[in-house]
């Protein structure tokens, strides 16, 4: 079937996420794939995770609790 | 003593835009749905349950839809009567079923209607609000709220005292972020609460007569290292952005913590006070799920966020109050003229990076020490500018207040190729070498010295070829004064009789986005005595120089603001314009000095007409 439809989880296109743009995707349930209609990304849910994990790398300080101001 | 003040704000938005947005999958709009409209009240309910559960009180904002809605008005005025919520206002939400059927427009938000229509929906929801509550509210809001949009709720509900006015910094950055369809074009504004001008929201309110009445808070309380070079809308005391910025891991996010830490910190630069703002509209936690994240970690981070408020009001370490309260605090004993400083540092990146952000009634700025202390942000508030908008105005979307450098924007210290791009910062020269501080990262502290906050960096070392030398950037900010005083003075050499120049200089423009403005009629002028020579702005790439000047300035008739150095003895000056590829203006000072020696300049901003 061609029509794209949401998928469980809004997940966003994490290509457009890299440069800072809240892209939703949709899901093509035949392919089992994510796709985005911005930049011409296609994955599955482990690669959009991947690449999620990628995005949150820049943050060196995402787990840290910083009490000193 | 420390005062930590927070505004938890809650709304029972009844058609919340994302949830709205979920539900239109597939089918096609409708306000009424039944599924929508109680899955935004259970949301409502549940932060208010978990505000109260953390001994917290909150301040109801009822939007228009809500005040059609029995259970969210009488939610409300059982809160208010058992925990003492206040129960506002606001013009987030208006889009319902009676707002479509009375104004006839899917317009969302209120700052961008024409006036005409502002006047018509202010009307309309005071007096629905009177009628369901029995009283008018004193506190109101919105994602932004232009001066003329207040000014006229104040002249018929003069019983308001509080709003949430803007949203930090939330401009092309948010616009970019949302795929280019969010129009919260906003830049320009304070971060922490303000009272502000009548002339224009973003501006800080110079006195009595300038007041517009109402004290002005930031909708959330924003990184103000973060979200100067990104989404607004990933980083602030908002958990559902954090979630949304991906910065946690699991559903652990101390950041959240961290903000609010910082945010507690600020009573160091500001008199004993600090402020966080907490306001998360009900779309953000929909049962659905959102950016990436369930709806169990959509909750878990709202309940860990205001645990930790709680547990800082147990400690005896936070006031929360209702906006109309805080107002009150606010106001007590604070002159027009003391102004919001803050020096911020990473929090996020792992970098040792810190920023100084400073507003008072004359200016907005912010030192980036990643770049020798550079000023990378310049907002004339001096200049009071008129600028509605709105349907029928110029500005249109467009409200954000005008910047005379932003160098994320414009380019700043590092250009591609050719020309220079907007900041202010220092050249120091030897022998045909040349430095800018820009590329000398320091750190930098804070102090007061009477009426002044001195910002003071770290010595930096510049190595030239035969000579090295350590300068010392020092920033003085006398309250009232309208002027920064910077200080530029070399500590050591390694060769005490040699000879540097020292070159301080201003590249601004002016705008609120990344693209070019016309400069064409800016005026630029070296001052001496009597005598001036001027460049009328014409894309020449023309330079003035004079051995003596008393100041050198632009005027920008476009954002009716004069910018101005001045250096306080003998010093050379310099004007420098620029070419289409490089749209700027430079306003320089320089002198010979040896070690020891310094140069001290004053920047000052002012209404041009």
């Amino acid at each position: 079937m061609a029509q794209g439809r949401k998928g469980k989880l809004n997940y966003r296109c994490p290509r457009c996420l890299m440069r800072e743009i809240d892209m939703d995707m949709l899901y093509d349930e035949d392919r089992d794939e994510y796709y985005c209609l911005r930049c011409s990304f296609t994955g599955d849910e482990n690669e959009v995770k991947r690449l999620n994990q990628q995005f949150r790398e820049k943050y060196r300080d995402r787990l840290t609790r910083i009490t000193d101001f | 003593m420390a005062k930590f003040y927070v505004n938890i704000v809650h709304r029972p938005e009844m058609v919340p835009e994302y949830i709205q947005k979920e539900a239109e999958q597939g089918r096609v709009e409708d306000l009424t749905r039944a599924s929508v409209l109680q899955e935004s009240l259970d949301i409502f309910r549940t932060q208010q349950q978990i505000a109260h559960d953390n001994g917290l009180r909150t301040t109801i904002q009822m939007t228009y839809a809500s005040l059609f809605n029995e259970e969210a008005v009488a939610i409300a005025k059982e809160h208010h009567l058992l925990y003492g919520d206040e129960i506002g206002l606001t013009f987030l939400g208006i889009q319902c079923k009676e707002f479509r059927e009375k104004f006839h427009s899917r317009e969302l938000a209120i700052w961008l209607f024409s006036m005409e229509d502002k006047r018509r929906i202010v009307d309309e929801l005071f007096s629905k609000f009177e009628q369901v509550f029995g009283f008018l509210p004193t506190s109101t809001g919105s994602y932004y709220m232009d001066a003329e949009l207040v000014n006229y709720i104040k002249e018929r509900y003069p019983m308001v005292k509080a709003a949430v006015a803007t949203c930090w910094e939330e401009g092309p950055k948010a616009y970019w972020n949302a795929n280019n369809s969010w129009y919260t074009l906003l830049d320009g504004g304070p971060w922490n609460p303000w009272i502000p001008s009548k002339r224009n929201i973003h501006c800080i309110a110079s006195d009595e007569d300038d007041d517009i009445g109402i004290v002005a808070i930031p909708h959330l309380s924003r990184d103000l290292m973060a979200v100067f070079d990104g989404p607004g809308s990933y980083y602030g005391t908002h958990p559902q952005n954090i979630l949304r910025g991906m910065v946690y891991e699991g559903d652990q996010l101390p950041y959240f913590k961290n903000i609010v830490d910082q945010y507690r910190a600020m009573h160091k630069y500001n008199r004993g006070y600090a402020y966080n703002m907490m306001y998360v509209g009900p779309g953000w936690m929909s049962k659905g799920g959102r950016w990436e994240a369930d709806y169990a970690l959509l909750l878990k981070s709202y309940q860990d966020g205001m645990a930790y408020y709680g547990e800082l009001k147990r400690r005896g370490e936070l006031e929360d109050l209702t906006m109309s309260e805080f107002a009150d605090v606010y106001r007590q004993g604070r002159p027009y003229t003391r102004p919001e400083c803050t020096l911020w540092k990473d929090i996020l990146y792992g970098s040792r990076r810190q920023m100084f952000w400073y507003a008072d009634p004359w200016m907005r700025f912010c030192l980036d020490m990643n770049q020798g202390g550079a000023l990378v942000d310049l907002r004339p508030y001096a200049a009071r500018l008129v600028r509605p908008c709105g349907v029928g105005t110029k500005a249109n979307q467009d409200a954000s207040y005008p910047f005379l450098v932003q160098s994320l924007y414009r380019a700043g210290f590092f250009t591609h190729y050719a020309g220079e791009g907007a900041v202010k910062s220092c050249k120091i020269g030897y022998h045909g070498e040349q430095v800018d501080l820009c590329t000398c990262r320091t750190q930098a502290s804070f102090s007061e010295e009477g009426d002044a906050r001195v910002v003071t960096l770290d010595p930096v070392t510049i190595a030239f070829e035969t000579v090295t030398i350590r300068v010392q950037s020092v920033f003085r900010l006398r309250e009232g004064s309208g002027e920064i005083e910077i200080t530029r003075r070399i500590l050591e050499s390694s060769d005490p009789a040699a000879e540097f120049s020292i070159n301080e200089y201003l590249t601004g423009c002016y705008g609120t986005t990344e693209y070019p403005e016309d400069l064409t009629g800016v005026r630029l002028s070296l001052i001496d005595g009597g005598q001036t020579d001027t460049i009328d702005y014409a894309y020449r790439s023309r330079e003035l120089e004079r051995a003596a000047v008393d100041r050198v300035q632009a005027v920008l008739p476009q954002v009716d603001t004069l910018v101005e150095m001045r250096p306080d003895g003998p010093a050379a000056g310099y004007l420098r314009e620029g070419f289409s590829f490089s749209p700027m203006f430079t306003l320089g000072i320089q002198k010979t000095i040896q070690s020891k020696g310094e140069l001290r300049t004053w920047l000052k901003v002012a209404k041009a007409s």
